[in-house]
């Protein structure tokens, strides 16, 4: 577990421990130290004195060559047993007696060290001239002492530290138990709150307040929080209420209103089904009416084109005149009929899709009217590879009405031109048939394209009304749409898309 | 400090007994080194006299004389040599640029006992063993360390004698004789000698 994840109780506590023990480890470190160098200078304090003392009395031994008294003098070395190794040497500098007695001479230098109190190479050494009070020089004391003085202490009182620091460490462990309560307890009740709000949900909960401190403040900063949060909980709850409601009002209404939505569908269907019906009716009528109309005609026309052949001359001018009219209305009639039924049959006829090359169609018809009227000088401008899916058929059918509409109102104009192109209206491919011709009124654009809708006098321009209320019908059958525009003398644009 | 009382103790109780055989037989043997056989007699003689010259004047370390033997701070120490001197230049040697608490040495030889002026040390040959209890008689009581190598020299009312034995030399002291010439004799000088009492006391 990371350090920082530690409870806060446990924190508080190896602090406290922490600061105790650096504060113990030093001050036990100071007093060791303070110790072993106290005890060294001792050491050499009192292995000089010592060496003093052995000094002073074996100066006769030295003065008058006594060898018994010098090793009896150290031999009383004995008790001290930390001096491992004493000898003197003579005013020349030889050994003279050494301690132990059996010391090997080797353990020993040849020749007296010079003067001093000194640690060297573990031990402690001491060398002393030997000399009567202001008199010549004798000979040279040479002690050496162990360190196991030095190192008792230095364990003696490493070990009296770390006692010391045992109890205190301890002692401040307990304490500190103790004591981190004080600042943790209040942190570790508003964390207790805390949770068992988030868990509970439950705001009406407050942590109780231990003391005046910082802690203090926190707890009651909290405990505002608490309101606050506890109020603004209940206003959110108000306003979810209301919203509730009017979510419930809002899908009542909608739901009113898409049964109202489905009832009008409703009616609309029966009445596009009632309409296609008589739709259906109508062109079955108007099919079997043109073809059983034009047997009737056929008679009449005979019967006319008889009369003006067999008896025109029992008939005055006045009579031919009227027969000539019959025939010509039986004949318009016949066209008319012939167009009708053209019309019935693009509604019934089935469709066909495949490509067909609009323009090579357009060239074809255009092609075909020069033929028809060489007299007429016509420019026609027709886009190449221009082509779509459909009905080629009834395509043509479509195509043909519009450029022989265009033909047939460019009669008056001097420098007739038609156009047959694709432009782009809202980002889809339109076709359009252009001329320079008689045009129209735009408030008529939406007459244009009705049966028997005709804006010209068939005197001023020979048709049917039939031609473009076919070309709809193509259109629309293939999912297309058509329009136009176009001003009185300024000509004509006629557009479809497929 | 249990060894510093003991080493105290021990210093103010003279011990009575000898070193072993050879104790001084190292230097000894060091000064004969370099010496032929047939000069080892005159030398081992030579080096003997030096021993004993030394010791003479290590003598003033371990005495105390009267305050009016000195005239002043700087009197010198003087030793006498009474008769004929075996030292040689010896003792002069040994003596020179010595100084005992700021006081130099002085060697004097005297033929008489009467020349005998100022001297605190004095050397009596073992040629005049015969004449020893005349020399002292003629002393009495002054205050000066009479030292000689002569027979019995203690017994006779002398301070110290020389004893040599076997290549070694050792002390004799007659403390009554130096108490009897209001000198004080260093207990350490004590304990390394053999202390002669004439009167059986």
């Amino acid at each position: 577990m990371s350090l920082r994840d530690w409870p806060i109780k446990q924190k508080l506590t190896a602090m406290l421990l922490l600061i105790s023990g650096l504060v113990l480890l030093l001050t036990s470190a100071a007093f060791v130290t303070y110790q072993v160098v106290a005890f060294r200078q001792t050491t050499l304090k009192n292995l000089a004195t010592l060496g003093r003392v052995i000094a002073a009395n074996s100066t006769a031994s030295l003065a008058f060559a006594n060898q018994a008294d010098a090793r009896e003098i150290l031999s009383a070395l004995k008790a001290e047993p930390h001096v491992v190794a004493a000898a003197l040497y003579d005013k020349d500098g030889r050994l003279f007696s050494r301690y132990p007695a059996d010391l090997p001479r080797d353990s020993l230098s040849a020749a007296p060290a010079r003067d001093g109190y000194r640690f060297e190479q573990g031990h402690v050494i001491g060398v002393e001239a030997v000399a009567e009070v202001g008199s010549t020089r004798l000979g040279t004391l040479y002690l050496r002492s162990d360190m196991k003085a030095v190192s008792r202490t230095l364990w003696l009182s490493a070990g009296i530290a770390a006692g010391v620091m045992a109890i205190s460490l301890l002692a401040a462990y307990l304490l500190a138990a103790v004591l981190q309560g004080w600042i943790s307890q209040p942190i570790l009740t508003l964390a207790e709150t805390a949770t068992a709000i988030s868990t509970r949900q439950d705001y009406s909960v407050r942590a109780p307040k231990l003391g005046e401190d910082e802690l203090g403040t926190l707890t009651d900063a909290f405990n505002q929080m608490l309101d606050r949060i506890g109020d603004q909980n209940r206003a959110l709850k108000a306003s979810e209420e209301e919203l509730r409601r009017y979510a419930g009002e809002l899908e009542q209404r909608v739901a009113e209103r898409t049964h109202e939505l489905e009832e009008r569908n409703e009616a609309l269907r029966r009445n596009a089904a009632e309409l296609a019906a008589s739709n259906t009716e109508l062109d079955a009528f108007a099919y079997s009416v043109s073809h059983d109309l034009r047997a009737p005609l056929r008679s009449i026309d005979g019967f006319s084109q008889v009369l003006l052949e067999d008896y025109a001359a029992r008939l005055d001018e006045a009579g031919r005149d009227s027969l000539q009219r019959v025939r010509a209305a039986t004949q318009r009639m016949g066209t008319l009929i012939d167009d009708l039924l053209k019309l019935a049959r693009v509604t019934r006829a089935e469709m066909r899709t495949e490509a067909v090359d609009l323009s090579g169609m357009a060239q074809d018809i255009a092609a075909e009217l020069q033929r028809t009227t060489p007299a007429r000088q016509v420019e026609f401008a027709i886009a190449p590879g221009l082509g779509a899916r459909g009905d080629p058929r009834l395509l043509r059918v479509a195509l043909d009405n519009l450029l022989r509409n265009s033909w047939k109102y460019t009669a008056k104009q001097a420098q007739p031109r038609i156009e047959f192109a694709s432009i782009q209206v809202n980002g889809t491919r339109a076709f359009m048939v252009r001329d320079n011709g008689a045009g129209f009124d735009m408030k008529y654009a939406d007459k244009l394209f009705g049966v028997f809708q005709r804006l010209h006098s068939a005197s001023e321009f020979e048709g049917t009304g039939v031609g473009l209320a076919t070309v709809r019908r193509i259109i629309t059958r293939h999912g297309g749409r058509t329009w136009a525009e176009g001003a009185v003398g300024q000509g004509a644009t006629f557009y479809f898309t497929l | 400090m249990a060894l510093l009382s003991a080493l105290l103790t021990r210093a103010a109780k003279p011990s009575r007994r000898w070193g072993m055989p050879g104790a001084w037989a190292v230097p000894l043997a060091v000064l004969l080194l370099g010496g032929g056989p047939g000069l080892a007699a005159q030398t081992a003689r030579a080096s003997e006299y030096q021993l004993k010259a030394v010791f003479l004047f290590n003598f003033a370390q371990f005495v105390d004389w009267p305050a009016d033997t000195f005239s002043d701070a700087a009197t010198p120490v003087v030793i006498g040599v009474l008769g004929e001197d075996p030292f040689g230049s010896v003792l002069d040697q040994t003596v020179r640029d010595e100084r005992l608490r700021g006081r130099p040495f002085q060697v004097r030889r005297y033929q008489s006992v009467d020349e005998i002026k100022t001297c605190h040390i004095l050397f009596i040959r073992r040629s005049d063993a015969g004449r020893v209890e005349e020399i002292l008689a003629r002393l009495k009581t002054r205050p000066i360390l009479t030292v000689s190598d002569a027979d019995a020299f203690a017994e006779r009312g002398g301070m110290i004698r020389f004893v040599t034995d076997r290549n070694r030399i050792r002390l004799q002291i007659n403390p009554e004789a130096v108490e009897a010439a209001h000198l004080t004799i260093s207990s350490k000088l004590l304990r390394v000698a053999e202390v002669i009492t004439p009167s059986g006391r």
